[in-house]
């Protein structure tokens, strides 16, 4: 940096360094500040928020809902192993006794209570059409129950939707009269489930979006609050094997205080709720935000151990300043790391992710420059036995003996290490290319939780837990009347339900089918729509003599101009309903094209479709658009376009290994993997940041002490590179383990996307710092590059090459 | 201790108005029978246009013309829909029996099949026809169940120029609350002309289900008719309005009316 610059910092440490209590105090204070905006956070965990509120899918998926007055369901689902499946006396009493229950219950809505002993059966007999609950009264024989199981198989709508083809499982469906009410009733669903008279063979589940939805609120803030505070135990642990003394272990905890509180204070001032990926927002500042504290404490401790005679005063400064070029530079370049997740993401619980993360890193930069120097001084910290010795030597600890064990291996085999990194980065490459996104809701979950084997339980035998809902609207009211029509909306049902992973589909045209048999004796060939537009009018006037007025509210509307049909798919993956979105689309364009009929896609699988297509092209956006930041800023800050390109090495390998490891593991793109790219670049750069500055001024002292720069033969080299090891190396070490373990705990997330996000960035990191610490000096000394003050010629690159070459084979020859 | 002897008086005191005050609130099986005693005329004919409103304000609207008259105890409706076009036509019988155990019959002609079909005997508290109107409602018209409730008379109200009394009725027992889906009513009695002007209906659970309202009443060939009937469901969001015109008390209506071969046939 600039003498200007210079100036301006050590005037700044000066006034920071004597003005301690002031600094400290108002550190405190906006701190405090902070803190004050958290009891107003909300939460929103609710799949629909990764799309923007005025996504044209979502605003018609609302418009859906309202006109067939749609909600999330929250399922029973029971299951009998037994001969008879659920057709059996004792198992539709528990489902009379489930469903009782059920109704009693204040959240629920009692209009939509969907099961198999409130719901109608439509039949007919010799004069009309008959509408009659499936069970009048509970069966109290099998053969009573045999009969039941004759009736419902008897109407192909509810085969399927409440009872499975196998007749192993029927559901009770149930529907909220508030949303807001989802957790207390998923907890009171299981409380009853819990408490029900089961008999043998009997399984009771309970799942359904609304039930996911519900819980996932109250299951991440559980998470959360078990996670926060082990990670901020981890890194004070962290902080006392570094240090080894009061000051160093608890001074980091203000910086990591402060990141914390003021990216989720501003967050809440803001109005924007917490979203399940924004909950791992305190645990990832927790690990980010204490390196920069690391690498000032530690080059403290070194001068103290070194230059005993200075004052406290100097010595603070001196360490600060010497760390403030790169403490700026990586607090700047592991927000350009957010700020590629913000820019390329179109959806708000990212955008809020990377911007809030961003403010958190840049509060902790500030912190760890200003409030930590100020601590120093009203806390001076003495003598750390991790850098001195007792008889008052610098002394070389454990961390950095094994760093210089390090440094020497990869010195001696420079050709190898590269040889190494050019094959990850070929499989990096493989992996890239190979990258697919899946994501389910569900899989917010661990596989053993209840929802989640729930959800397995009921896809296995039901038509599915997920919703594709298709809209079919007609140009003229009571336009669902003509047969016409109605044919087309059987066909599109006939195309859809091919699909594998399509298990049933619902449409107003069933329910004609039905009554249209109903009033033809029954009869299995009268399963049809009657070719007659009155006729169908008619019918459901006749069917309103017995039924309520709200009965096909979820079918078609009240001017018989729309209907909805749902799709039930056994699968919520990507993967598996991506085929059959995009072959409905193709399908819908050239079948309800024209002006007297059109349909249009819509319902949670639709909505799920819509944002994770984009995922892969926002992804790699967000990356390149990090990459292409973090190398700016690099060539600006080293003022060197071959520096900055250098500087971009270990994080350029570090993505093309998470892709590599993410082709070998079969971990596909989702919510939580997306950003671990950008994220992992964003925060692996400071190693290499480290590493080049250090090895700039090694290099820099060298050439200075001699009289022929160009004498600076292999030995040489090799001694100045390795001086970047104990001190620079075990620095980053910390760094590293603190990056690391803040990343791990999040591993350890109960939420599988975070856990998965966690352990993924953790893995970037170590590549990057793995690379840091191995391939760039293996570089450097293979290469000398003239940007980093080596007197170079083409020789002695050649030469270089060559000895490297002999002494990996030697290397070889050894190990044989 | 003055105190508490000044609070305890003011308290029996109190409580004595409100005794006294019940007391000379009237009784309300005698109001339900002034109200049952009131004069329907023999038969009807008249206009009625029903519309019906869903959740999100859509409508659907069926004119018809209908018919009611007394066989002794015995009630017989005949409803003819004359739009919209696709059920024009359609016709629906009803005999309500006076026998407690005899179930009603109905019967719905669809002109589209040609057929008179039979309705399998509704539960008192189905919706007719896809109203928010039940079945028990349609037959009762103004009038109030003396065998299924227990009433209560619960005050006397001046609401708008008009005075009510208003009358609270629980069912006799679990069973009739269930059949009729209602825990409780309560209904606004106009003390002039003994008809009701509003019903507010609560479900089994005792949540606040639906009001119906009577307006438009005026005096017609000596009969009070209410012209207007409107239903809120208030749980469904769904309503129900209920327009009569052209009310005739005085014309003869055959008996013929009241036949499926009618029903078939149309008027």
């Amino acid at each position: 940096m600039n003498t200007l610059n210079k100036t301006k910092t050590s005037a700044l440490l000066w006034w920071l360094t004597g003005n301690p209590k002031k600094v400290l105090l108002s550190g405190l204070l906006a701190i405090l500040f902070f803190t004050a905006f958290l009891p107003q956070l909300t939460m929103d965990p609710e799949a629909e928020s990764f799309l923007p509120k005025d996504s044209p899918a979502l605003i018609y998926r609302q418009q859906v809902e309202d006109i067939f007055g749609l909600n999330d369901p929250m399922v029973i689902a029971v299951t009998n192993e037994g001969k008879n499946g659920i057709f059996n006396p004792d198992s539709i009493e528990l489902i009379h006794w489930l469903t009782q229950k059920v109704l009693a219950m204040p959240a629920v809505n009692q209009e939509r209570v969907i099961s198999l002993t409130t719901e109608d059966n439509i039949s007919g007999n010799a004069e009309g059409l008959v509408v009659e609950p499936f069970v009048d009264e509970l069966p109290i024989s099998q053969q009573q129950a045999d009969g039941l199981a004759q009736h419902v198989f008897d109407f192909p709508l509810y085969v399927g939707s409440i009872v499975s083809k196998d007749a192993s499982t029927s559901l009770i469906v149930i529907e909220l009269t508030d949303d807001a009410n989802g957790p207390a009733l998923y907890e009171s669903l299981l409380a009853l489930v819990a408490e029900a008279p089961i008999k043998q063979n009997e399984v009771l589940h309970v799942a359904g979006d609304g039930a996911v939805s519900g819980y996932l609120s109250t299951y991440i803030v559980t998470d959360a609050s078990r996670l926060v505070p082990l990670s901020v135990i981890i890194i004070t642990l962290l902080c006392f094997f570094a240090f080894r003394t009061v000051q160093g272990t608890l001074l980091p905890g203000i910086v990591i205080l402060a990141a914390a509180t003021s990216a989720m204070g501003v967050m809440s001032a803001m109005g924007d709720p917490i979203y399940v990926i924004t909950t791992s927002m305190p645990i990832l500042l927790v690990g980010i935000a204490v390196a920069d504290s690391i690498h000032i404490m530690s080059e403290y401790y070194e001068q103290r151990a070194a230059q005993p005679e200075l004052s406290q005063r100097l010595l603070v400064i001196d360490a600060t300043q010497k760390m403030w070029r790169p403490i700026v530079l990586t607090t700047v370049t592991s927000m350009i790391g957010f700020f590629g997740v913000y820019l390329s993401s179109y959806m708000p619980p990212m955008q809020a992710f990377g911007i809030y993360s961003m403010l958190g890193l840049a509060i902790a930069g500030i912190y760890s420059l200003c409030v930590v120097p100020a601590c120093l001084m009203l806390m001076p910290a003495g003598d750390s036995s991790a850098f001195k010795s007792k008889n008052n030597t610098i002394k070389n600890d454990i961390f950095s003996t094994f760093m210089t064990t390090i440094g020497k291996l990869v010195l001696a085999r420079a050709k190898t290490v590269l040889t190494l990194s050019l094959i990850l980065a070929g499989a990096g490459i493989y992996g890239a290319m190979n990258l697919s996104v899946n994501e389910s809701w569900v899989d917010n979950f661990k596989k053993t939780e209840l929802i989640y084997q729930a959800d397995v339980a009921i896809n296995a035998t039901m038509n599915g837990t997920s919703n594709l809902d298709i809209v079919v609207s007609t140009h003229e009211k009571e336009g669902l009347f003509k047969p016409e029509n109605l044919h087309k909306i059987e066909k599109l049902q006939d195309f859809v339900e091919r699909f594998d992973v399509v298990g049933g589909s619902t449409s107003i045209a069933d329910y004609i089918k039905q009554m249209n048999r109903s009033l033809n004796e029954n009869k299995p060939s009268e399963y049809r729509i009657p070719n007659d537009e009155n006729l169908i009018s008619q019918y459901f006037l006749l069917y309103a003599a017995s039924g309520d007025p709200t009965d096909f509210e979820e079918e078609i509307d009240y001017d018989y101009q729309q209907a909805l049909v749902r799709v039930q798919l056994t699968n919520g993956r990507l993967q598996s309903f991506k085929p059959v979105v995009e072959a409905l689309q193709v399908y819908i364009n050239n079948e309800f094209n024209d002006t007297h009929i059109k349909a249009s896609l819509s319902g949670r699988v639709y909505v799920d479709y819509e944002w994770l297509t984009n995922l892969v092209d926002s992804h790699f956006k967000g990356v390149a658009l990090a990459l292409l930041l973090v190398w700016l800023v690099a060539c600006l800050a080293f003022k060197s376009i071959g520096t900055g390109s250098l500087a971009l090495v270990p994080v350029m390998l570090s993505t093309l290994a998470i892709y590599a490891f993410m082709g070998a593991a079969g971990i596909t793109l989702a919510v939580g993997t997306t950003m671990t790219a950008a994220i992992g670049l964003g925060i692996g750069i400071d190693f290499a940041v480290h590493t080049i500055e250090r090895v700039k001024v090694l290099i820099k002292s060298h050439t200075a002490e001699l009289h022929e720069p160009d004498e600076l033969n292999k030995v040489q080299i090799d001694s100045i590179l390795l001086q970047l090891f104990p001190s620079t190396g075990r620095a980053l070490l910390f760094n590293f383990f603190a990056v690391f373990l803040g990343f791990g705990v999040l591993g350890l997330s109960y939420v599988p996307p975070l856990a998965k996000l966690g352990m993924l960035i953790a893995f970037a990191v170590s590549i990057s710092f793995i690379v840091s610490i191995t391939v760039l000096p293996a570089l450097i000394k293979i290469f000398q590059p003239r940007f980093l003050g080596f007197q170079q010629d083409k020789n002695h690159i050649a030469l270089a090459l060559n000895e490297a070459t002999i002494e990996s084979s030697h290397a070889h020859q050894e190990k044989a | 201790m003055k105190i508490y002897l000044f609070i305890s008086l003011f308290i029996s005191t109190l409580v004595c108005s409100f005794t006294l005050q019940a007391n000379t609130l009237i009784d309300a099986n005698w109001i339900v029978q002034q109200v049952n005693s009131r004069d329907e005329g023999e038969a009807v004919s008249r206009q009625l246009t029903m519309t019906m409103i869903d959740r999100s304000g859509k409508k659907r609207v069926r004119e018809t013309q209908a018919f009611r008259k007394y066989f002794g105890d015995e009630k017989r409706t005949a409803i003819f829909y004359e739009t919209p076009k696709n059920i024009k036509d359609t016709a629906f019988l009803t005999y309500d029996y006076a026998n407690k155990n005899k179930d009603d019959d109905q019967w719905l002609y669809l002109p589209a099949m040609r057929r008179v079909r039979r309705i399998s005997a509704a539960d008192r508290g189905d919706y007719f026809l896809g109203t928010d109107f039940t079945y028990e409602e349609i037959k009762l018209e103004t009038k109030i169940s003396v065998d299924d409730y227990n009433h209560r008379t619960l005050k006397s109200k001046y609401i708008e120029g008009i005075d009510y009394y208003v009358i609270e009725s629980v069912p006799k027992n679990s069973h009739v609350a269930k059949e009729l889906g209602y825990s409780k009513l309560e209904s606004y009695i106009d003390k002039n002309i003994w008809i009701t002007r509003k019903a507010i209906y609560w479900d089994t659970k005792g949540n606040l289900l639906k009001t119906i309202t009577f307006t438009d009443i005026r005096l017609i060939q000596n009969i009070w008719t209410a012209h207007q009937i409107k239903v809120v469901n208030y749980k469904t969001e769904h309503t129900t309005e209920f327009i009569f015109k052209n009310v005739n008390y005085d014309q003869v209506i055959s008996n013929k009316i009241f036949t499926q071969q009618t029903l078939k046939r149309g008027l």
